[in-house]
């Protein structure tokens, strides 16, 4: 690397840097706005609160930088969270039902990457398809009702602490962003999902096999939403059938707010955290501010408009 | 290295516990909960959604008794999902209301947030729907029961006790669906000539209401009233009459909302049950008033209902 | 004799601390072809920019008819009468062409649509470029390249354009859509227009142009009129020096058979056999369409073959997928290099590493990687300040070698180039060519797919040539001639 900074790579860093600097600048605001805002407490709190929405827009963010997307993750988060929670209430051991659960998602997952490798079916299309098939599914298995569980130990993955202080959710978002940091940048894997997404057709010739790529890609995607989903079980003290209703979405936003293109092959997973941070942080403040939900989504939706209008090439 | 992991892990998981910061029993009796030192203090109301009019009127109430009492109000909006619910819940903590007061979007899930204002010291109020596995200070509801047996009184008399009744069913797993359900189908079992031919959840919801009612209406042509368990089901059923030209069907709702009683003076609607939730909201902030003066409050308070019919609004 | 229809005097255009054009000089007069040359990269495509309004000049003047102007939006360009043929054609495929000559000023009655009256003013306009028997109904994505360009000239007369640029106007045509393209220029030549021809093929502009300007690194060098210019003198200019060979020689035998194909075919290519030795350039020749590049998808696994088969050192292998053809030792450099051959938004790195990452247990070795990065960009002389900028970034000509280099890190057996000098410039084709003989000394068998008969015939041991899917000649290079080629590419026995 030369030490020479040229105007191309000077905006390249301001558009990469862009959500950061957001972040940064909506933290110094809502620490003057509201006295609340800044304690170790609250941005724990907030940590807690992002980990769900933060854990599904990492996924999320291999299948939009392979150039796809994944409208089916809140419904995936919902029937894993269901399957777990019922092996649970069936008297089946904590680790054999998150197991289940997680292994659920990823084959869930599979099959998606099944429909847009194989089936040439566009990823919104088939998402959108396997979404409506898995929600109605987490219905039927639930009967519409909740499922309570009543396991302690697997209560601390969404209620506990690590040394009284960071939430487990925490944790383990910051956990499963170091290995998926690592699986992007470190490995022959993460390098052919950002090719296939800034050029599918020159990947093939160069001899990446797209098909099981895709498999994969969207597996890890369906992965990390049943592990949202084991969470929010956990945290909820019960699964819901209608958990994860519109989750897709600030998946979504959070993966386009962190600077990840919504094309392909361009973007960074650290982005991604970033993203969800600043939705995390907005809800928030402006929940700490006393400000009308009804103006909160027009703050949000003007936020994403923003992101999205900076990323504009 | 790997050894050295494993001690990290171990003394990681041995530090686990289900106690957050500030949470230790000493800590916390002296810092949270209460009024702030000065100003006025400040009640948090954290209600399920904001789609539906009767949680607007509750709201409403609740704000005007706020500014007649001197008090502050913070409104936080769940839009119906329980995790999002439970995440401002959380935000309210941070912020240190005097009191919550918590309309919850389910039953089950919102206990785990009860406990954690518990433990931080500040009691909860439920409206409208209570909360099960948790200590709350009292419980502000309208007497559903009485209010369902209203309804199948009025149609006995209505009917001269001979009909075929279609029930549209609240969300399942709700306090105010069982209740309401309960109180109706109890009483029109006791009257032998009427019958209950069918009944299906619509979810509270008007667009379902009217799906469903069409549905309903085709499997049984031979129907003479439809009882909702809330008015926007209610005004579903009434777009499904109309367009299966049935007028003579006698509609009931619930609640009493706005657009309920505007159907009920225009005759679309025979009746509704009418809830008083400005007044659930104006009793929730009064009680909570109580808890700040350190006054002693009621574990439960039934606020009356009403039956609203064109003859007697 | 008049004033020119176009004077640029120092025009300077800087991005950022970047200078691209330094005190540039431009003059058209009415009646003349005037070739505009230079590298990749000298700033040719910026200075037109300017002339047709998307970007503004730091400083200089620009005169139309004498009178000075600011061209400062393409409308502004439009109004006097400046077009542009894009490289990339500006059409939109789905409509016919009648829509695609009026978009943007749509004839109307009332607010309707006046279909008829496009349709008739379009047959008028396309009449007087010789285009007669085009119905203007026909949908763009029907007609062939050569078509299309001609649509949008005929878009440039009917805007009453009096300057036209061409940006290698030549680059998708057929011989005899080139020939048809040649004779359109000179008529309008003879109308009074004036035409600005950008290309990197010398023997078109010293067969059409009247004079050349050349520019080098964003400074001006000089115009000169053709009659009495040799090519040297062009080349030298361009390039600053004189190259000692445009190609170089190669020294090397070809050795044993490596890749025998034997019948092979699908819908596009008709039972085609041939072998190919270690060391050996094959090269093959045929006009646009006449199934080249689709036997090359064919060899490489990226279609399925009908019929036939290929045999590597005497076994069979007929690859079924681009990974399995790899993986069997083929590099197929394909002639769209942005569309097929490289990731514009990965370094250069990255897509030297695509066809195989160095890696151990599938996590990514960077600093064999980046070791195998460095050797590749000196051996190939890629001309950039840092492997981890965006191959987008590159010239066309440092884009190819990335191509190529990609294929190199792999050490294939057997090669294929589909064009591997389209688009780069004459010093940037010499480097090529020297890679290529280079590959050939080290016995990997080369198929080199190739539009020039030059190139061709300079660089091949021997010459496959093809027509409508049939390969219609196999010549021995020493002995052939571009005749020979085109008497077979043309479908002559």
């Amino acid at each position: 690397m030369t030490a020479r900074l040229t105007w191309s790579d000077a905006a390249t860093l301001i558009q990469r840097l862009g959500s950061v600097i957001g972040l940064a600048l909506l933290f110094i605001a809502l620490s003057i706005m509201s006295p609340d805002f800044l304690s170790a407490g609250n941005l724990l709190t907030v940590l807690r609160q992002v980990s769900i929405n933060a854990l599904i827009a990492f996924g999320m963010t291999f299948v939009i930088l392979a150039g796809g997307i994944d409208l089916s993750v809140g419904a995936i988060l919902a029937l894993s969270g269901a399957i777990g929670a019922g092996l649970m209430a069936a008297g089946y051991s904590m680790w054999l039902a998150v197991a289940a659960a997680l292994g659920l998602g990823a084959l869930l997952g599979v099959v998606n990457g099944v429909l847009v490798s194989w089936g040439r079916v566009a990823p919104f299309i088939a998402t959108l398809g396997t979404m409506t098939l898995i929600r109605g599914l987490t219905l039927v298995y639930t009967d519409g009702r909740p499922i309570s569980v009543t396991n302690n130990a697997f209560a601390l993955l969404g209620d506990g602490y690590v040394a009284h202080l960071i939430p487990i959710p925490v944790v383990l978002m910051f956990v499963v962003f170091a290995v998926f940091a690592f699986l992007l940048r470190g490995t022959v894997f993460g390098r052919h999902v950002i090719a296939i997404g800034g050029n599918e057709e020159a990947s093939r010739l160069s001899g990446v096999r797209i098909a099981p790529m895709k498999l994969a890609i969207y597996g890890v995607s369906g992965l990390a939403s049943a592990f949202a989903g084991i969470v929010l079980t956990s945290r909820l003290h019960s699964a819901q059938a209608t958990a994860g209703a519109g989750y897709e979405l600030d998946a979504i936003a959070a993966v386009v707010l962190g600077g990840t293109s919504l094309s392909g092959g361009r973007g960074w997973l650290f982005g991604t955290l970033i993203g969800a941070l600043l939705i995390g942080f907005l809800n928030n403040g402006l929940n700490l501010l006393g400000v009308s939900s009804f103006y909160q989504l027009v703050v949000k939706g003007i936020v994403i408009l923003i992101a999205v209008l900076l990323d504009r090439r | 290295m790997r050894k050295l992991a494993l001690i990290v892990a171990a003394s990681l998981l041995a530090a686990c516990s289900q106690q957050g910061p500030g949470e230790s029993s000493t800590a916390s009796s002296s810092t949270a909960g209460g009024a702030p030192a000065s100003g006025t203090p400040t009640i948090g109301l954290a209600l399920s959604t904001q789609d539906n009019p009767f949680f607007v009127e509750l709201k409403d109430g609740a704000q005007k008794a706020a500014k007649d009492a001197n008090v502050s109000l913070v409104v936080v909006d769940a839009q119906n999902d329980p995790a999002r619910q439970i995440s401002s819940v959380e935000d309210l903590i941070q912020k240190r209301v005097s009191v919550i007061l918590l309309n919850p979007t389910d039953s089950s899930a919102l206990a785990g947030a009860v406990q954690s204002a518990n433990r931080a010291n500040i009691p909860v109020i439920t409206l409208d729907r209570a909360v099960d596995g948790a200590d709350v200070a009292s419980h502000i509801a309208s007497d559903n029961i009485a209010g369902g047996k209203m309804a199948a009184d009025f149609l006995a008399s209505k009917l001269n006790g001979k009909g075929n009744i279609i029930e549209l069913q609240g969300v399942a797993g709700t306090s105010a669906a069982r209740d309401r359900g309960k109180g109706f189908d109890d009483q029109i079992a006791k009257t032998p000539g009427l019958k209950i031919v069918a009944q299906q959840p619509a979810n509270f919801d008007r667009a379902q209401g009217m799906s469903v009612s069409e549905n309903l209406l085709q499997a049984n042509s031979n129907v003479q009233a439809v009882f909702a368990q809330n008015d926007e089901m209610a005004l579903g059923a009434v777009r499904a009459l109309d367009g299966a030209k049935r007028g003579n069907v006698l509609i009931v709702g619930f609640d009493g909302t706005p657009a309920g009683k505007d159907a009920v003076q225009s005759g679309s609607m025979a009746a509704t049950v009418a809830q008083q939730p400005g007044d659930i909201g104006r009793l929730g902030v009064e009680t909570a008033k109580k808890l700040i003066d350190k006054q002693p409050v009621e574990k439960t308070i039934a606020v009356p209902l009403k039956l609203l019919t064109k003859d007697a609004p | 004799m008049n004033a020119p229809l176009i004077r640029m005097e120092g025009i300077h255009k800087a991005f950022g601390p970047v200078s691209v054009l330094e005190g540039v000089d431009f003059e058209l007069v009415a009646g003349e072809v005037h070739a505009l040359m230079g590298e990749n990269g000298a700033g040719k495509s910026t200075l037109m920019k300017i002339l047709t309004g998307i970007y503004a000049p730091d400083a200089g003047r620009i005169e139309v008819d004498g009178q000075p102007v600011s061209i400062s939006t393409p409308a502004d360009a439009e109004r006097y009468g400046i077009a542009i043929i894009h490289q990339e054609l500006n059409l939109i495929p789905s409509l016919n062409i009648a829509d695609n000559l009026f978009l943007g000023r749509e004839m109307h009655r009332f607010g309707l649509l006046d279909r008829k009256a496009m349709r008739e003013r379009a047959k008028e306009w396309l009449a007087r470029i010789g285009l007669d028997a085009l119905d203007p109904s026909t949908p763009i994505e029907k007609l062939s390249v050569g078509q299309q360009q001609m649509v949008e000239i005929a878009r440039a007369i009917g805007q009453n354009a009096r300057v036209i640029i061409m940006d290698e106007p030549t680059a998708a045509l057929t011989e005899r859509e080139t020939a048809t393209l040649f004779a359109l220029i000179r008529e309008l030549r003879t109308q009074g227009r004036g035409i600005v021809y950008v290309s990197h093929r010398m023997e078109e502009i010293f067969a059409l142009c009247d004079r050349i300007s050349v520019l080098r690194d964003g400074k001006f060098v000089g115009t000169r009129p053709v009659p009495g210019l040799d090519l040297d003198e062009v080349v030298r200019m361009m390039v600053g020096r004189t190259l000692e060979a445009r190609f170089p020689k190669r020294t090397s035998v070809p050795g044993e058979v490596r890749l025998q194909v034997e019948n092979i075919g699908d819908a596009a290519v008709h039972g085609v056999s041939f072998d190919l030795r270690a060391g050996e350039v094959l090269g093959v020749a045929g006009l646009m369409g006449a199934g080249r590049t689709e036997l090359a998808r064919l060899l490489f696994g990226i279609d399925k073959p009908s019929q036939g088969r290929v045999l590597l050192d005497g076994k069979t292998i007929t690859p079924r997928s681009p990974s399995e053809a790899i993986h069997a030792g083929f590099g197929f450099v394909t002639e769209d290099r942005k569309a097929l051959g490289l990731v514009l938004d990965m370094s250069l790195r990255e897509n030297v590493s695509l066809p195989k990452v160095p890696a151990h247990a599938g996590l990514v070795d960077r600093s064999g990687e980046k070791k195998q990065t460095h050797g590749l960009i000196d051996r190939l002389k890629i001309r950039t300040r840092d492997m981890e900028l965006d191959v987008r970034a590159l010239s066309g000509g440092n884009q190819q070698k990335v191509v190529l280099a990609k294929w190199l890190a792999l050490k294939p057996r057997v090669l294929i180039l589909d064009e591997p000098t389209r688009g780069v410039d004459v010093g940037g084709k010499a480097e090529i060519y020297h890679i290529i003989n280079q590959l050939a000394e080290q016995g990997v068998a080369i198929l080199m797919i190739s539009s020039e008969l030059p190139e061709v015939l300079a660089m091949s041991d021997r010459i496959l040539v093809m027509h409508e899917g049939h390969a219609t000649a196999l010549l021995n290079a020493a002995t052939a001639t571009q005749e020979t080629i085109m008497h077979a590419a043309t479908g002559g026995k």
